[in-house]
């Protein structure tokens, strides 16, 4: 760093610390973050951290700026509503959701909102999903769960994906819940935040398998994809894009 | 007393009230007893046998018969005349001229009435001979009154003719119809029915539904005849902008030998294509058809045109002009978005789901400060490609929004002066808030300040061009009643409705709106100059139009709101009437001249309001305004040196307390006239036009050559009798005989009380004793 640029950065610096609170409050506002949502039974939090590396990754890898604080927010009308994506996550079989969660969760979802549910069990069919998929024949007992394509946008829509992979690689494409187009709900059995995990020293928490480091980072990139799905939704199918999209999905070698 | 000689017709009746089967009974009796005797008498000679037989019969017969009560119904009768019902068809058609080039077609009908005379004087007993002249109604004549009649009308539904006759003689007794026509039925048979071609159930049922014989006697036939026209223009009332549009064209041609006709289609006068046609003697109607793209959105008077050949029966057919509007088809919208939010999630969305929108996006998913740590080929994103957008397609969109969008790292400062252009020259822009917009994204001193309803500060730091406090926007008194923000008719129920909503989060912060800016809504606390900032601003640049709003958070107006117990209804109110309203919608125009029909003929009043809306669409009374009109010559669509627009007249005008003013003018000369409506109005002259067509209906000579195998395929179907005039026997006419009559006189006679019948059935019964006795038997 030469002298002109160090003088440069500390003014900028310096500017920066002199704006009032309210600056950054705004510049929090319009700052994307992912509620957590509790649950009763089971363990809503199952890889305590792995949000917060997600969001970073994203405001390091995308133009999307993240607000990492994490909040974890009760299935109701009153909280949901302020976050228009929220993430369960769970590594067993929880208790049954009362109907006003029912009716709030349903109701959040056809409004907009984008719930992504990500399995830590590391099984295709565990209790943890078993459960999902019995509350979800409560919210949309009028809808099928239907299994993504891999041509579906969340597999394009910020990188190339060609198959989805998490910590696990056991259970094979996304389930989703629609509303015309749109994937509301995303459910995913291949611990997706396991592979993001880090300890307090920063190591990754757990192995990936079978695929080991590649496989993470292609955790990481459908992540990316999620977040970027759930604010742009069907915006790679737009036509301008798709040339160029299976230009390079021909390029590449899998 | 009375005399046969007074009755000419009778019948003979059975008074007595017997059922069959006691007729039968009485009949199974008889021969039963006659049997009885024939076994009774079988041992006398044969002859004697069958006397006796024979006299007892006559008895049971004449007693039956006196049972039977039978009697003469004796009376004086006279037919009753039934209709001969003639149709001469009164069209424009008619006064054409045939082959011997002096007698016109009408001539010949008045020549062949006039051996209806003696038809009548023949008929007088049994027939009443009705006359009716047909164009587009039915209308009761007599045969003296069509000598003095011209061929006028400027229809001949033949059809509708003779559905009238069928409703007005229904219960009567019709002898026959008979038609005198050139055959071309512009009602619903002539229709149905090409040339050459039967008859379809439909119109035979509806010809037999008459009960009687249809004659037909056409007027002329095709020789002779010269003639090129343009007989059939289809199209569509509307057309889409930048939308392909398909014209079909008919063209008749007979007598004109074998050429190559050139058929023309003109836009406003000037020629758009030109296709030929070989026109031969065997075949006499040709199509072809165009095809073109509109360029812009309006009313345009459009021509379709053949030359003028010598020896044509008429010119008028030669060309056909129509009035095509050409509306908007999809509202293109270019959408550019600095970064993925929440904001622009859920407007891309509405956007998206509105079928009256294409929609084109353009979202910055990475900058430059995003390390690129895979390969580009493993990844989805693809160029900003702002050269085609801002420079050659630019003009393609209606609307171009820059959400939380900043143009400095994509080297789009070149083309910020075309985005401005644009919108001066009819396009629209928004600019919705955030951290990369307004004076945060750079725009103070560029092109697009000078085209955004607010002031941007001049200053870049943070805290003078941000707000991040939560607020609800408060409606201004033009808020209350724009299309944007009028979410109730009613304003203090509108205000409670925006108060309602959720409270929007943060504000790029403005120093007031424009002069010529329409402010909507502002911010409860911030100000500026000592007026509250400005949050929904909109503004008329040059012929466009632009909207500011200052917050990233009016999704909130519609989610959230929704989890409050509310609804989306007003978020999505608010930016399709922002749309609607950018993109000058016609039924949001704030002067509006309505034309409300296209075409019109000469001398007939033309039929318009020009509306005059104040910038928060409240009515404007007492406005002056100016209505200046223009005329092009008719020719001159056709030729362009035989005129060309010219200004014809202006008026001037104040409009009244509903903010209207409605124009009472008649147009004697043909042409276009093309009307301009302008008021003054503090963002600047506001204006609309429109035009309407003046022309002659000359759709009943669009085709002129006589349709006789229609005529000849009515005939038959009812069993009538065809001829083409002046060879015309009038004997051959059938007439179906009356089916009614009148009863002058009417008289019963009884039979069978008589003295006479009773005195004759004794002596046949003392006879039969008689002989029986003397023949041995008791």
């Amino acid at each position: 760093m030469d002298r002109r640029t160090f003088i440069k950065s500390l003014t900028a610096g310096l500017g920066l610390a002199a704006l009032p609170g309210s600056v950054w409050a705004f510049d929090k506002q319009h700052r994307i973050t992912i509620a957590r949502l509790q649950y009763p039974g089971g363990n809503d939090d199952p890889r305590p951290g792995a949000l917060r590396r997600l969001l970073q990754e994203v405001d390091k890898r995308t133009s999307i700026e993240v607000d990492t604080n994490i909040p974890s927010i009760s299935i109701s009308r009153t909280e949901l509503f302020d976050y228009p994506m929220v993430w369960l996550a769970g590594d067993r079989g929880f208790d049954p959701f009362t109907d006003d969660m029912i009716a709030d969760l349903r109701t959040y979802l056809l409004a907009g909102g984008f719930l992504f549910i990500d399995s830590a069990e590391g099984l295709s069919e565990g209790p943890f999903l078993e459960s999902v998929h019995r509350e979800f024949d409560r919210i949309f007992p009028d809808r099928d769960r239907r299994t993504l394509s891999r041509d579906h946008t969340v597999h394009q829509s910020f990188y190339l994906i060609d198959r989805p992979v998490g910590r696990v690689d056991v259970a094979g494409n996304f389930e989703a819940y629609f509303e015309d187009n749109r994937a509301m709900v995303l459910i995913n059995g291949n611990d997706m935040l396991g592979a993001l995990a880090r300890d307090t020293f920063g190591n990754w928490e757990y192995d990936v398998s079978p695929g080991g480091e590649r496989q993470r980072e292609l955790a990481f990139r459908l992540a990316i994809n999620v977040v970027m799905y759930a604010l742009t939704v069907d915006y790679k199918a737009d036509q301008v894009h798709i040339p160029f999209i299976l230009r390079r999905r021909n390029w590449r070698v899998d | 007393m009375f005399a046969f000689g007074d009755y000419n017709t009778s019948d003979l009746l059975w008074l007595g009230d017997w059922s069959p089967t006691w007729i039968a009974f009485l009949t199974v009796i008889g021969l039963a007893v006659l049997a009885f005797s024939a076994y009774d008498l079988r041992d006398l000679k044969l002859h004697r046998r069958l006397t006796l037989i024979g006299l007892r019969g006559l008895v049971f017969g004449l007693a039956v018969l006196l049972l039977l009560e039978p009697a003469l119904d004796l009376r004086q009768i006279s037919k009753v005349e039934n209709h001969v019902i003639v149709l001469v068809d009164e069209s424009q058609t008619m006064g054409l001229k045939t082959d011997d080039g002096e007698s016109t077609r009408f001539d010949r009908v008045r020549q062949a009435l006039e051996e209806f005379g003696p038809l009548e004087e023949v008929g007088a007993d049994d027939h009443h001979f009705d006359y009716f002249t047909y164009g587009a109604d039915l209308e009761s004549t007599s045969r003296s009154a069509i000598d003095g009649l011209e061929p006028t009308a400027r229809a001949a539904d033949l059809t509708g003719a003779i559905e009238e006759v069928i409703e007005r003689y229904e219960g009567k007794d019709i002898a026959a119809v008979v038609i005198l026509s050139d055959g071309l039925d512009t009602g619903a048979i002539g229709r149905r029915t090409a040339r050459g071609e039967d008859l379809d159930l439909g119109s035979r049922q509806l010809l037999e539904s008459l009960d009687a014989p249809i004659h037909t006697l056409a007027a002329a036939g095709e020789e002779g005849l010269r003639d090129a026209a343009v007989s059939r223009v289809l199209h569509d009332d509307f057309a889409f902008v930048h939308n392909k549009v398909s014209v079909d064209v008919e063209l008749q041609a007979i007598g004109m030998g074998t050429k190559s006709i050139p058929v023309t289609l003109r836009r406003d006068g000037q020629v758009l294509q030109t296709r030929s046609v070989q026109v031969h003697p065997e075949e006499s109607t040709y199509d072809l058809s165009f095809e073109f793209v509109p360029e812009q959105i309006g009313k345009e008077v459009y021509t379709v045109d053949i030359p003028h050949y010598d020896g044509e029966a008429l010119y008028e057919n030669n060309q056909h002009h129509f009035v095509l509007r050409v509306i908007r088809d999809r509202i293109r919208v270019l959408q550019v978005v600095g970064r993925p939010s929440w904001d622009q999630r859920f407007l891309r969305r509405l956007l998206k789901r509105n079928p009256n929108v294409e929609l084109i996006s353009f979202f910055i998913l990475r900058t430059d400060r995003n390390p690129q740590v895979v390969p580009q080929d493993e990844m989805s994103l693809i160029p900003f490609p702002t050269d085609e957008l801002f420079r050659d397609e630019l003009g393609s969109f209606d609307l171009v929004v820059f959400q939380n969008f900043n143009f400095g790292p994509y080297h789009m400062g070149r083309y910020l002066g075309n985005i401005a252009d644009y919108v001066r020259d009819g396009g629209a822009f928004a600019m919705i808030g955030g951290d990369l917009s307004f004076a945060s994204g750079g725009y103070a001193r560029t092109p697009i300040e000078s085209l955004l309803p607010v002031n941007l500060p001049s200053s870049s730091a943070a805290s003078a061009v941000m707000d991040s406090e939560h607020f609800n926007p408060e409606l201004t008194e033009a808020g209350d009643r724009h299309p944007l923000t009028q979410l109730s008719f009613d304003p203090e129920r509108n205000r409670e409705i925006w108060a309602d909503l959720p409270a929007l989060q943060g504000t790029n912060i403005v120093h007031g709106a424009t002069d010529d800016a329409t402010v909507l809504a502002t911010h409860p606390e911030i100000t500026h100059g000592g007026e509250p900032m400005p949050v929904v601003t909109v503004a008329e640049r040059g012929e466009g139009r632009v909207l500011a709003v200052t917050s990233d958070s009016t999704w909130r107006w519609g989610f959230e709101h929704i989890g409050e117990g509310g609804t989306a209804r007003e978020y999505q109110h608010f930016w399709s009437s922002a749309i609607r309203w950018l993109i000058q919608d016609p039924e949001l125009k704030l002067v509006r001249l309505d034309m409300h029909r296209d075409i019109i003929a000469p001398d007939t009043p033309i039929d318009a309001t020009v509306r005059v809306f104040s910038p928060d669409y409240s009515p404007a009374a007492d406005v002056e305004g100016v209505l200046s009109i223009e005329h092009t010559p008719l020719e001159a669509l056709t030729d362009s040196s035989a005129g060309s627009a010219e200004a014809y007249d202006t008026m001037s005008f104040t409009t009244d307390h509903g903010g209207e003013w409605d124009l009472d003018r008649r147009f004697n000369s043909p042409g276009v006239y093309q009307f301009e409506a302008q008021v003054s109005s503090p963002a600047g002259p506001l204006s609309d036009d429109n035009l309407v067509l003046v022309t002659p209906d000359f759709a009943q000579y669009r085709d002129i050559v006589p349709r006789n195998d229609l005529l000849e395929r009515i005939a038959h179907a009812t069993d009538g009798y065809h001829a083409v005039l002046p060879d015309f026997r009038p004997r051959r006419l059938q007439f179906n005989e009356p089916r009614f009559v009148e009863v002058h006189r009417r008289e019963v006679v009884q039979l069978w009380d008589n003295i006479f019948l009773f005195l004759f059935i004794l002596g046949l019964l003392g006879a039969e004793w008689t002989l029986r006795r003397r023949w041995g038997r008791l």
